[in-house]
């Protein structure tokens, strides 16, 4: 099992741990494999010039095209965007609670996202733009999911030889009961115990779908290799070591197939779980009204465009179609389009007590111990009256 | 004072005020309504959404357990998704131990007096500068060995139900102004309506006849038939008094025309003789007559002078006793010259009366020509004190108790005989009644009958 530098916490969370997630280990949705510069710079063009500063999740190829774009449409603001990582993110935003360096906060960690928004560290945008956001990807009118990721799984096309290519969840269980003994050690995943990103996707996973902890039972079974990054699951699956990959972030994936002509990506046909990346404007902002322009920027037609065909990332704004967008992929997939809900179902996730019980079944499934095999609802220690009932 | 004359309601037209006495009641009870439905719709919208936190609450203790030697829950995303309606509202939530530590949650909330057996309470609170509405959920273990106490606190900020206040209280303003309106409305008509009637009868008034004086006929609510009648009476009164000036004037030119008639028809005789003898004699005739009627002019005069409303002569205080000897004196020679003995009797001090003195003296001599005029030879002036009287005495014909009554009607004279003109006691009478003083016509001599005298007495009254 290859395991990524940047996990290294102990499996189970020590008890009293409140303050999710400083402790918790790195999250791993920015692709801190490829080494990217931590800032980049656009100088204003004109005088006088004014401020904007950025803290998101997001390399520089993804986040270039976006910043030069608005940068020529606004060449007297001066912009610095922070690349940080998703739990350094939000332990800094924390941390400035009180004076604010950040004027837009971008990040694909939902929940952090969102916990950080129903805590009133994000400000009121006022714009036609941002009224008209389909309200399924805003919160109030202070959080606003721009992007549209499919969680996505990937296989080997070589794998065609072997056994019909999964093309949903139940696929993919089906499989794996079929081939218990072809597909050890060649399935991987997200380590929820370790990834904020598998975390999040096992919760959602798990809410929509009883049949998940069969999935993670199966998984168990057939030895599933479990990775911290999508970049690690890619490598692998290219070098040949995985042949199916599940849970893997799509935006991600689609730049590598498009390099790496032996895998396959499939948005699942049953459900589809979709990442948004959240963005926000600070409460108490330095430069407020550069922050609304951006803001603003990103919601327009012309941005959701330009993520469409220059990045992987994905189009909302209902305008814009073709490949690449909501749109499409409402089109391809319908009803199993799963947009993660912006609601304060999110906070659940980051419950302290919440994450101890479902990593605690999540490793029951997947260890397959006798006691749990009798299914998800199982409870991993239960009450001694709850046993008699 | 300027500004208490602006308010003084008695300038105000009936309308105003009934407008003012409506409508001032109408806006405070508006004002009151509206205040209650500000309260009821606070207190609605907070019982609708305070069921969100009892649910939601339920919903979390359900999850709690004892697992691994503490409290232990496994937050369902449901509950928190509950709290947060379409205002998509901040949710707050956290778990306490008996001993009140902080259990799991993301955000540590204040606690709440408890409100009763089984009960949550609820409470307004402000957290870290935000306004929240929190709902505490008392509860225990149900277990066998464990029964630990633990309360479930969660909280949402308030969005959602000041929405459904505003709206709710935005309704009840809709149908409360509808009310008024209406209110309004039926006000104003009802008050047009109930004050038909005075325009009925204002406009009844303006359009008559300014010369008639007949009664109003006219049906009217009973408040303004009583109105109505008095108007009436009024009219009556003046038709009364218009036929009395009418026949006064009737009587004065009758008055005055039968002595022109008589100097043109002397005069007319005197010329067609050539005799001076003649011409005095006509002449001595003719000036006796006239001398009569520059006399009667001058009664009727000071008659109109007297019966005039608008002129009220002012009152002084005047001696009665001084006015009554200065008449005698000024008098005594011409009644002397025509064998009338003319006496006054008066007390030694001054008697004061408010009086007009010209009146007075006016009436005084009055009276003493007309006991000359008709055949008196002793008259006699007294002056009383306490009661203060003015009495005129005469040993004339007198005049029968049937005809006293008449004689103080202008040109009524007691007998055809004598030279009076019919205005005398008319002048008294009128002056007696602007003095408020009693006139009362007496026999001066019962025992006398050819000669039973008259006896006049002015009866001041007392307070003077």
């Amino acid at each position: 099992m290859r395991r990524s530098d940047l996990s290294h916490r102990p499996l189970r969370l020590p008890r009293c741990v409140r303050r999710l997630g400083v402790v918790w280990l790195a999250l791993t949705l920015a692709l801190t494999a490829q080494a990217q510069a931590r800032t980049l710079h656009f100088a204003a063009d004109t005088e006088p010039s004014r401020a904007l500063t950025i803290y998101g999740v997001l390399d520089a190829p993804q986040v270039r095209p976006l910043l030069s774009d608005f940068h020529r449409r606004h060449p007297d603001i001066a912009i610095d965007y922070h690349n940080l990582e998703t739990l350094a993110l939000h332990a800094r935003v924390l941390q400035e609670r009180d004076a604010p360096r950040a004027d837009v906060i971008m990040s694909p960690a939902m929940p952090w996202q969102y916990q950080l928004a129903n805590e009133g560290l994000s400000s009121t945008v006022d714009s036609p733009a941002a009224a008209d956001w389909p309200s399924w990807a805003r919160w109030r009118q202070e959080l606003f999911g721009f992007t549209f990721e499919p969680i996505v799984m990937v296989y080997r096309r070589d794998l065609a030889r072997h056994m019909t290519p999964p093309q949903s969840h139940a696929d993919l269980l089906s499989l794996l009961r079929q081939h218990p003994r072809m597909l050890d050690h060649r399935v991987v995943t997200y380590d929820p115990r370790r990834s904020g990103a598998g975390y999040t996707y096992a919760i959602e996973d798990a809410r929509i779908s009883a049949r998940y902890w069969d999935l993670v039972e199966a998984l168990g079974n057939s030895h599933s290799v479990l990775e911290t990054t999508t970049a690690a699951m890619l490598e692998g699956l290219s070098q040949g070591r995985y042949w199916i990959g599940y849970n893997l972030i799509g935006s991600y994936v689609q730049d590598y197939v498009a390099e790496h002509p032996e895998l396959v990506m499939v948005v699942p046909k049953d459900y589809a779980l979709v990442l948004q990346r959240l963005v926000m404007m600070s409460r108490d902002a330095p430069h407020p009204d550069t922050a609304r322009r951006f803001i603003d920027y990103l919601l327009s037609a012309s941005a959701q465009r330009l993520l469409a065909t220059q990045t992987t990332l994905g189009a909302v704004h209902p305008s814009v179609d073709g490949a690449g967008t909501a749109a499409d992929l409402r089109d391809r997939l319908g009803e199993a389009i799963r947009p993660v809900q912006i609601g304060p179902g999110l906070l659940a996730t980051l419950d302290t007590l919440k994450r101890q019980t479902l990593l605690e079944q999540w490793q029951q499934a997947f260890d397959n111990r006798p006691t749990h095999a009798d299914g998800p609802l199982a409870d991993p220690s239960p009450l001694p009256d709850a046993a008699t009932e | 004072m300027t500004l208490l004359r602006r308010w003084r309601l008695s300038h105000l037209s009936l309308y105003r005020r009934l407008m003012i006495w409506l409508f001032c009641p109408l806006a405070m009870l508006v004002a009151i309504m509206l205040l209650q439905a500000w309260f009821a719709s606070r207190e609605a919208a907070d019982r609708a959404f305070d069921r969100l936190l009892d649910a939601a609450s339920l919903s979390i203790a359900e999850q709690v357990r004892w697992q691994q030697s503490r409290l232990w829950m496994d937050l369902p995303p449901s509950a928190l998704e509950m709290l947060a309606t379409d205002a998509e509202e901040r949710v707050f939530y956290a778990l306490y131990d008996a001993q009140g530590h902080f259990v799991t949650g993301n955000r540590s909330l204040p606690s709440l007096p408890p409100a009763g057996v089984g009960q949550m309470s609820y409470g307004d609170v402000l957290s870290r500068g935000m306004p929240l509405r929190l709902g505490v959920l008392r509860s225990r273990l149900e277990g066998w060995d464990r029964s630990d106490r633990f309360e479930v606190r969660v909280a949402q900020s308030l969005e959602g139900r000041q929405a459904l206040a505003n709206q709710l209280f935005l309704a009840s303003l809709v149908n409360i102004v509808i009310i008024a309106v209406l209110a309004m409305g039926v006000v104003l008509l009802s008050a047009r309506f109930a004050l038909e009637p005075l325009t009925r009868l204002r406009r009844a008034i303006r359009q008559r006849d300014p010369r008639t004086l007949a009664p109003l006929e006219l049906a009217l609510p009973r408040e303004l038939a009583e109105l109505r009648q008095a108007l009436n009476e009024l009219l009556a009164r003046m038709r009364r008094v218009r036929a009395n000036q009418e026949r006064f004037i009737g009587d004065a030119s009758h008055q005055l025309r039968t002595p022109l008639a008589g100097l043109s028809a002397r005069a007319e005789l005197a010329i067609r003789q050539s005799e001076p003898a003649a011409w005095r004699d006509a002449l001595v005739t003719m000036h006796g007559t006239a001398t009569k009627t520059a006399r009667l002019a001058g009664q009727l005069l000071s008659m109109t002078r007297l019966n005039n409303p608008e002129a009220a002569p002012a009152r002084r205080s005047v001696d009665l006793a001084a006015l009554a000897q200065r008449c005698v004196r000024e008098s005594f020679a011409r009644h002397y010259r025509h064998g009338i003995d003319l006496g006054v009797e008066v007390p030694d001090h001054p008697v004061m009366v408010s009086a007009t003195d010209w009146q007075l003296e006016e009436a005084l001599n009055n009276l003493i020509e007309n006991a000359a005029l008709y055949g008196a030879r002793q008259i006699t002036v007294q002056v009383t004190d306490a009661p203060t009287r003015l009495i005129v005495t005469d040993d004339g014909p007198g005049i029968p108790e049937s005809q006293r009554l008449l004689v103080l009607r202008p040109f009524h004279r007691g007998q055809e005989t004598g030279d009076g003109t019919g205005l005398g006691l008319a002048i008294v009478d009128s002056i007696a009644r602007a003095h408020d003083t009693r006139l009362l016509l007496q026999t001066a001599n019962p025992d006398h009958p050819e000669r039973p005298g008259l006896c006049v007495v002015l009866i001041f009254p007392t307070d003077h």
